[in-house]
């Protein structure tokens, strides 16, 4: 079982979609204008899609002693500043949406497993519908998934800090299927991650 | 000379649409928890995007209404509440594919084409897909878009003093995003109109050394 915070815009509908599950407990930190949300309880962070990144610049240097714990934070949005030790997410809009396709690249705990590559690729046949931009990965992090021009769009990092850090390039992510939703490819591989952290952190406490 | 004043919660999107080459000189990102009589004073419009805070713009109801009280400009798009808009705004499930499903079916019926922001927009460029619907709009306020079903999609009144224009359309949010190739249109004309500014023409661009240690905030 993992301790979850999501960081919340207070944006509509976002809390609908993390529904604590047996897998993991969800506990909500809603943005104000003094954020300053105790990490301490928490295995992981969760960093949805609409986030604040102003907020999450102010708490920089508390994000990175949290995953100088050994802890874990996931960002499915596009972090414009520069709150996420080693890498940047960048928005581009210099390539055709209908020429985005995405490839596998390094996937050494199986994120991908039973995930259908093709429901982040087409929407309704079209392309380009899950992320955008790309991210200028940390040297030596695994670039998961790349797009059709090698740029990463997943990334996997467990160089930058002691921590784990699983990034899209804005491609949503979430847990849905507990609100009802179905289990499509963007929950299968937030769920993949999950997973992962918990094997990882029983094996730590063995 | 920056005339529009975008309020934003940090959200990517707001940020790459305001922070284009192409509308930098016009638009003035105002942090949320930053909103003050002063940070808005001698602006011209304000315009509050889908994915906004909604408690924090409660929080600054009357920041707001001041301002239109002046004569001045507030767009809305996308969702918002009654505790500060006088109007229900309701959700509905976003359909992105009509054009594809069922081009002939579209989510606007109805459009005023003679509306400064409208003018001269194809029906594509007028409405790409919609985030719910708006159920009661304020008493004289006039329907700009609306469903087949009947239901209001795009209202403006001048009760205030201003100009106050609500859609539940998001073209700030999906300019940002880029996946929507034709909203240089509406979102051009829709800076016209706020701003008396006509945006060089031309495609959106995006400067990737705002994005890191060198982002505009």
């Amino acid at each position: 079982m993992l301790n979850a915070l999501i960081i919340s815009n207070n944006i509509v509908g976002l809390t609908d979609y993390y529904v604590s599950n047996d897998l993991v407990t969800y506990t909500i930190a809603h943005v104000s204008g003094h954020f300053n949300p105790d990490l301490t309880p928490y295995d992981v962070l969760v960093v949805p899609n609409g986030s604040d990144h102003i907020a999450m610049l102010r708490i920089k240097d508390k994000v990175r002693a949290f995953l100088d714990e050994g802890k874990a934070v996931i960002c499915s949005d596009g972090w414009f500043t520069s709150w996420v030790p080693g890498n940047q997410w960048v928005m581009d809009n210099t390539k055709r949406t209908m020429d985005t396709r995405y490839f596998l690249k390094t996937d050494a705990y199986k994120l991908l497993a039973d995930v259908d590559i093709d429901e982040l690729i087409y929407s309704h046949g079209m392309t380009g519908w899950w992320a955008c931009g790309y991210i200028d990965a940390a040297p030596g992090a695994d670039v998961v998934v790349e797009d059709t021009w090698q740029r990463p769009i997943v990334v996997l990092d467990e160089v930058s800090t002691a921590g784990i850090l699983f990034l899209t390039a804005s491609g949503p992510l979430a847990d849905v299927t507990h609100a009802g939703e179905k289990e499509v490819a963007l929950v299968k591989l937030y769920r993949n991650f999950m997973r992962m952290l918990v094997s990882r952190n029983e094996l730590i406490s063995r | 000379m920056q005339t529009i004043g975008l309020i934003f919660n940090g959200v990517w999107s707001h940020y790459a649409m305001a922070t284009a080459p192409k509308y930098r000189a016009i638009y003035k990102l105002i942090y949320i928890y930053d909103l003050d009589v002063a940070a808005i004073e001698g602006l011209e419009a304000l315009v509050i995007p889908f994915q906004s805070n909604q408690a924090e713009l409660v929080a600054r109801k009357s920041v707001i209404y001041n301002f239109l009280s002046q004569g001045k400009k507030v767009f809305v798009e996308g969702d918002s509440t009654a505790d500060w808009l006088d109007a229900q705004w309701e959700d509905r499930p976003v359909n992105n594919y009509w054009w594809v499903d069922n081009p002939d079916n579209p989510p606007v019926s109805e459009t005023n084409y003679d509306h400064p922001v409208y003018r001269g927009l194809t029906p594509r460029q007028a409405c790409w897909h919609t985030h719910g619907v708006y159920t009661r709009i304020p008493d004289y306020a006039d329907i700009v878009q609306s469903t087949p079903e009947g239901e209001v999609i795009s209202w403006e009144t001048n009760r205030y003093g201003g100009t106050l224009f609500a859609t539940t359309l998001d073209p700030i949010v999906e300019h940002g995003v880029q996946q929507i190739s034709h909203l240089d249109h509406y979102v051009d004309r829709l800076t016209e109109w706020l701003s008396g500014i006509k945006p060089a023409p031309g495609k959106m661009t995006i400067e990737k050394d705002l994005y890191g240690e060198g982002a505009l905030v």
